[in-house]
């Protein structure tokens, strides 16, 4: 009878899971965070950036393959042409871009990308009345942008048809920017999500719903969009010819990254994203077969045997593991304007009594770098062989420093408070801090928020200590040393709200030079000016690990990987083969 | 009876100006700084002002509070900070999926629960009514998330009877999605329901008209499902209807690692992103369908009994 009942349930219950079909040419993604809208002027964070590069376009792009990363054009027809003083671009656009089909124009046939789009798309980014999370990247940038902006704040509406001095149509294909000062990292703007190009009548048509209505020139086009289920995508039909690289960096040919050189994109006819926030859901679909990609946060340790490669049983299905160290620098910072954190002795004997290698075990199964300044490697300005003294673990030397700042044992010392945000790790990672800081006689409490309550804390200087982790925005060392400009002190990216003149004097200096080995002596002599200063406790540049199904083609860790998807690509018939193991 | 329904009412009223009140002390005094999260990592502090002009948090105290009363009395809650989608289109949209989960969930856990409740009332003492209360209290002590974790692990991805996650809209496309919530909903609501229940139902076994109606010669089984079950009913109907706003709400933890685009994912999203207008629309909501549901209890109460008059 019980044998019965059970099979019963078997057999009732067998009818719920659904089989995935091995035979699409299709691509399963799994999103880590949930996504707002398809707006590019609020697209901040990667997983948004990801989906909105789907279906729009930027200028340029980051090379998939090639690095250190460098930009190619995309909707751009080349490089542009840049003046002697660095303030006039010049960009010439592609001929026969179009627009995804849409209600939203004449007929429902997109049209073709014209100079006015790009300014339009510029001048969105600057609206006062849409707020864009991107406005930091131009402010104060470019020629009688910030005028404009200043003109429209207290009136109802902004005027679009209003000249301004630094953006011009010179033809239907031609832009000129004019910027008021030197800003070499402009380009890198233009690949970012903030400046891709949406067409005025989509935005007009769609009004407030524009952000749930993409309308780009991408290789996808959006069939779906279920916030917090799934986003489903298929070629877009009208997209122009753009080929596959037929180069890449060394080695790339070998690992087959260009065996589908010079095939026409996108690769895949279309792309379904399940939004999984939760890792251990994320970790069983993919080990399912349901995705075929997976950004490993905690299940790292779940995919890997004791000598770090990943379990047999994984690899029998050829599941291979990636690894790639990020363009991020964790921190715990100080609270400057604090009295006890000006004593830079009391910084630097906090920072030494911090035991980063066991930290690091207990966190990052000992695959993090840990961080001696601002700047991760890979960026302009590291150098692999400065080693910041005060990133060593020396209880002594941390006892008797605190002890010359007044404070023996940490006597008289006040309790400190750590601003995070309430997640698991977050609040593991300084009971650990705090368990340090208790061998020098420093006492340590956790100060648990959720992200608004942080940021409202950091940004009102309400803070003690905050700790948090910078990931790049661009391939540029000024996007890390500008965490530590005054002028960028709370409510702006400085939460630290560190203020050194010498520091800030050659900020200015360097962040107008061109990349160049001169702008890389400047930002390496900042890095080790900052870093002895001990501005943060500085914590670690993570490493980013990524699972790959065997029939996954052409996927190489990217930092900025907006424009990725379409070289994608899946192998039929590996896909069959495989299928049985699923 | 409708001068009392409309008496009760009418009660929204100062109910629901005293849940703005609390929304708006709350989000003002606790709260984090919306324009902030909003505006990103790289906000400045002028573009934060603006900002704050914009989304009306730079009106005076007594203006703001007037904004809240104005959406709870005409249930405008406007749109989004974040998405931009109009709020009642999102509530509708997140109700379905939390509804297909919670909904039967719910009915098989309360019918279950008083079929266990009343066969342990009937073997009260006995082996199978001391095996199902530890049965109940085991149940009650692991935690929720151990449940989810397990039997995700075991009964999706081992055995693959179910689906790991997503969501379907429409019958019986979402079947497969939320079976497994759904058992898990069920064998958590059991241990709860069933001590609860049989605790009703053991206070009634004892009164005189049950030890009348044994004096009469009528069977346990029709005392227990004839005259205790319906003196039972008046504290059984309180828990019960009480319970189905929280169904609305959604089940967070089981539509999180499930993937069920639910209310209750909807309002961890707001409140994590300071998405005032969504909190403000799911707490006076929260409020109006307590209040409903709460005198949807009273009126069954004259069903259940008809000694008791709504006055």
């Amino acid at each position: 009878m019980k044998f019965l009942s059970i099979l019963l349930c078997a057999l009732i219950f067998s009818g719920c899971s659904k089989e995935r079909n091995f035979d699409e040419r299709e691509l399963h993604l799994i999103s880590l965070e949930k996504f707002a809208g398809f707006d590019p002027i609020q697209v901040s964070d990667r997983y948004s950036g990801n989906e909105t590069g789907k279906v729009y376009e930027g200028l340029f792009e980051f090379h998939p393959f090639k690095r250190p990363y460098i930009l190619v054009p995309n909707l751009a027809e080349s490089l542009p042409t840049v003046s002697a003083d660095g303030l006039v671009y010049t960009f010439k656009l592609k001929k026969g871009v179009v627009f995804h089909d849409s209600p939203c124009f004449k007929d429902g046939k997109g049209r073709e990308l014209r100079a006015d789009d790009v300014l339009y798309s510029i001048r969105r980014l600057a609206d006062p009345k849409l707020q864009a999370k991107g406005w930091w990247l131009i402010d104060d940038k470019i020629s009688g942008l910030n005028e404009w902006r200043t003109k429209y704040a207290s009136l109802d509406h902004s005027n679009y048809e209003e000249a301004i001095d630094g953006l011009k149509k010179i033809d239907e294909l031609t832009v000129q920017i004019t910027l008021k000062k030197p800003f070499p990292q402009f380009l890198y703007a233009l690949a970012m999500p903030y400046t891709f190009i949406v067409p005025k009548e989509a935005v007009d048509h769609f009004g407030k719903e524009f952000l749930n209505h993409p309308v780009g020139t991408g290789p996808f086009i959006l069939e779906k969009f279920e916030q917090s289920n799934e986003i489903v995508y298929h070629k877009n039909p009208t997209f122009r010819e753009k080929f596959y690289p037929t180069e890449g960096a060394e080695g790339d040919d070998k690992l087959g990254l260009l065996a589908d050189a010079g095939k026409r994109l996108p690769l895949v006819d279309k792309i379904t994203v399940h939004i999984m926030p939760e890792s251990q859901t994320q970790w069983l679909s993919f080990q399912k077969g349901k995705a075929d990609l997976l950004e490993l946060k905690s299940m790292y340790e779940r995919a890997v045997d004791k000598s770090k490669e990943l379990h047999q049983e994984l690899k029998s299905k050829g599941i291979r593991l990636f690894m790639d160290p990020m363009l991020d620098v964790t921190f715990y910072a100080f609270n400057h304007e604090n009295p006890f954190f000006k004593n830079r002795k009391v910084r630097q004997a906090i920072s030494l009594a911090y035991n980063r290698a066991e930290n690091n075990k207990l966190f990052y199964n000992n695959s993090a770098l840990e961080a001696q300044g601002v700047i991760p490697p890979g960026l302009g300005g590291y150098r692999k062989e400065f080693k910041n003294p005060y990133t060593k673990f020396d209880i002594d030397q941390a006892k008797r420093l605190l002890r010359e700042a007044g404070y023996p044992d940490g006597k008289g010392f006040p309790e400190i408070t750590i601003e995070t945000r309430s997640e698991t790790s977050a609040r593991q990672s300084i009971e650990y801090f705090a368990k340090c800081m208790e061998k020098i006689g420093i006492v340590v409490k956790a100060g648990i928020n959720t992200w608004p309550e942080l940021v409202k804390k950091v940004s009102t200087k309400q803070h003690q200590m905050y700790t948090m982790a910078w990931g790049a925005d661009y391939p540029d060392a000024e996007n890390f040393l500008g965490l530590v400009y005054c002028p960028n002190q709370s409510p702006g990216s400085n939460g630290a709200n560190y203020c050194n003149p010498d520091f800030d004097a050659l900020f200015k200096q360097a962040t107008i030079l061109q990349d160049s080995p001169e702008r890389s002596a400047f930002y390496e002599k900042m890095n080790e000016m900052v870093s002895l200063d001990v501005p943060w406790v500085f914590g670690f540049h993570r490493t980013e690990f990524y699972v790959a199904q065997a029939w996954l083609k052409n996927f190489k860790q990217m930092e900025f990987n907006h424009t990725q998807f379409q070289y994608l690509g899946v192998d039929l018939e590996v896909k069959k083969e495989l299928s049985k193991k699923f | 009876m409708t001068k009392y329904i409309i008496r009760r009412l009418l009660y929204m009223i100062p109910v629901l100006m005293g849940v703005s009140l609390i929304i708006f002390i709350l989000f003002n005094l606790v709260a984090g700084d919306p324009s902030a999260v909003l505006l990103g990592k790289n906000a400045t502090a002028r573009q934060m002002l603006e900002m704050k002009e914009q989304l009306g948090l730079n009106k005076s105290h007594f203006a703001q509070y007037v904004d809240i009363l104005k959406s709870a009395f005409t249930f405008d809650f406007g749109r989004s900070w974040a998405t931009k989608q109009q709020i009642t289109y999102m509530i509708k949209q997140g109700a379905y999926p939390s509804l297909c989960l919670t909904i039967p969930a719910f009915i098989i856990s309360t019918i279950l629960s008083l079929i266990i409740a009343l066969v342990v009332a009937f073997y009260r003492g006995k082996g199978i009514d001391l095996f199902i209360r530890f049965v109940c209290i085991a149940g009650m002590s692991i935690s929720a998330l151990a449940y989810i974790l397990g039997f995700q692990y075991f009964f999706a991805f081992k055995l693959g009877w179910f689906e790991i996650s997503g969501f379907e809209y429409g019958f019986p496309n979402f079947v497969p999605y939320v079976a497994l919530p759904g058992i898990i909903w069920i064998l958590l609501s059991l241990g709860p329901d069933v001590r609860f229940f049989r605790t009703i139902i053991l206070d009634e076994v004892y009164q005189d008209y049950v030890r009348t109606a044994r004096a009469k010669g009528l069977s346990e089984m029709t005392i227990l499902l004839k005259h205790v079950l319906r003196n039972a009913m008046i504290p059984i109907i309180t828990y019960v209807v009480i319970q189905i706003p929280y169904l609305i709400l959604g089940a967070l933890l089981l539509e999180s690692f499930f993937g069920i685009p639910g209310l209750g994912g909807i309002t961890l999203n707001a409140l994590n992103s300071s998405d005032f207008p969504v909190i403000k629309a799911m707490a006076i909501l929260s409020s109006v369908i307590y209040i409903i549901f709460s005198l949807i209890s009273d009126i069954l109460y004259t069903v259940a009994d008809p000694r008791v008059k709504l006055k």
